[in-house]
């Protein structure tokens, strides 16, 4: 995460993230950004990391096993995501094709220590994967308390 | 159809309002609830111990046991809620299927009033509950040939979007929900816990419709979620059973759009919980060591440690370079460099 300070070279008195502008940069400054790194555990779960000069962006891909994991990931990465600027480092928008990610800056480092904010994203994923785990859980156990109290009633 | 609590809150609210006035008071109000069932409450200040009630609700059923208005059976059962304080009007209100009279001066005093009021508030439940028993039983005591020649199934719409059926089998009547939900989540959520209920004896759970079911309207053939089946033995009409057993049919739909609404509530609080979690986590992560101070909980200690100046760090450093070339196993004999071998 060797992120430094580094102003637009096309544009005067900009300073963006360049990984955000990945799709322009690419013709115009491709020394800015480094190669994209693609790790997967199998096709539903992939972690994508771009960097770029002032800027890192990881976007991950959650397991979902079935319907309801799928709309719990999707409820609760959304809930997050619109919370964006609670976590600072979160980004709004998912990349397409992944369910949640990061935008770290080289503010951020300089604000963060490198080491804890690495620590969080790896905290983040677990977390994730074991609270949907957990919900999951949770809302069959309580749909099967619901269904035998009717029932009890009915019988 | 909504209800999981028999009274009518606001009527009982009315009714309380107008039985408690010291003053007469003047009421002419129209209320309607659950989208199906409307009321009429009238009082005038000229005759302040009588009120008029007027209730109409969506009594459609479509079969071989069709019940269009409410049965004579029913206003009987109307009646003795509460000798002496309800009369029934003959014709009703216009635009309404029923319209009592109460007399508030006949309401005996204290705590017996309030139990008047809800008994009185429960008139729709009642009338419900009523021409669903009356069907069951009409249905239950039909013979098993006779209903399977003429199968057809009995749709029962109590709320408009909400319609359910009723057709006997041998032995046994089935009742089928068909269960549809606009929102792809309440789906889920429902599915999943159908096919909890699945697992029950004479409860059953399909995405298809039942068999019974062909040549039904095709809207209520369509659903999101699936059809939700119980079966009634005899064992659930007879005797004090009855009156469970319809007000479970009765209330199912609501039931399970409660349970969705609780589950989607739990999982909003735990997505919350759990976004704070994740926010403190980032919070420990900042540069600033002093920000962590917090009411002296976290205490900042500083090492106080002596730097060496001038020779005595050239001295230390070279100490220190000799001993990692010893630990680093150098095997090559260099003359002149023996002090840096281990083994001299």
């Amino acid at each position: 995460m060797c992120l430094q300070n580094f102003p637009c070279q096309e544009v005067e008195r900009h300073n963006k993230p360049e990984v955000e502008l990945k799709y322009v940069r690419c013709m115009t400054s491709p020394e800015l950004l480094l190669n994209p790194v693609l790790i997967c555990l199998n096709e539903a779960e992939k972690c994508l990391i771009e960097t770029s000069i002032n800027s890192l962006r990881i976007s991950l891909k959650v397991k979902q096993a079935d319907e309801l994991e799928n709309i719990l990931t999707k409820k609760f990465l959304r809930f997050l995501s619109m919370r964006a600027e609670a976590f600072q480092v979160l980004r709004r928008k998912p990349v397409q094709g992944y369910d949640i990610s990061f935008l770290i800056t080289n503010y951020h480092c300089e604000e963060m220590q490198k080491q804890k904010l690495i620590d969080f994203i790896v905290q983040f994923m677990e977390d994730i994967e074991k609270e949907i785990t957990e919900l999951k859980i949770s809302v069959n156990t309580r749909g099967k308390l619901v269904a035998t109290e009717f029932l009890k009633q009915f019988m | 159809m909504a209800y999981l609590e028999r009274s009518s809150p606001t009527l009982k609210e009315t009714l309380h309002k107008i039985y408690r006035a010291e003053k007469p008071i003047e009421i002419d109000q129209h209320f309607y609830e659950f989208g199906s069932i409307q009321y009429h409450i009238k009082c005038s200040t000229s005759d302040s111990n009588i009120v008029y009630v007027s209730t109409s609700t969506l009594l459609e059923t479509q079969g071989t046991v069709t019940f269009k208005e409410i049965l004579s059976h029913t206003y009987e059962v109307i009646k003795k809620i509460a000798v002496g304080v309800i009369d029934i009007v003959d014709p009703p209100r216009l635009g309404f299927q029923l319209t009592l009279k109460l007399h508030l001066d006949n309401i005996p005093r204290g705590k017996e009033a309030i139990k008047v009021i809800t008994r009185i508030s429960e008139i729709q439940a009642l009338i419900l509950s009523s021409q669903l028993k009356e069907m069951l039983k009409v249905m239950n005591f039909q013979d098993d040939s006779q209903a399977m020649n003429n199968n057809r199934p009995i749709r029962i719409v109590y709320h408009p979007s909400e319609p359910f059926y009723v057709f006997k089998q041998p032995e046994k009547l089935t009742a089928v929900f068909p269960m549809n939900f606009t929102d792809n989540s309440d789906m889920v959520i429902a599915t999943s816990f159908f096919q909890e209920m699945e697992k029950a004896p004479r409860c059953n759970w399909s995405p298809i419709p039942p068999f019974q079911l062909r040549g039904e309207p095709v809207q209520d053939l369509t659903t999101s979620s699936g059809f939700v089946s119980f079966d009634i033995t005899s064992r659930h009409i007879e005797g004090k059973s009855l009156d469970k057993t319809v007000w479970n049919l009765l209330n199912f739909y609501a039931y399970v759009k409660y349970h969705i609404k609780c589950s989607r509530g739990y999982i909003q609080r735990r997505m919350r919980k759990r976004m704070d979690s994740l926010v403190k986590l980032l919070i420990n992560t900042s540069l600033d060591e002093e920000a962590h101070q917090k009411d002296g909980r976290w205490k900042y200690v500083k090492e106080r440690v002596k730097v060496p100046t001038g020779k005595l760090m050239m001295k230390q450093r070279c100490k220190e370079i000799t001993r990692r070339v010893k630990i680093s196993k150098f095997r090559i004999k260099i003359n002149g460099c023996a002090r840096f071998r281990f083994n001299q």
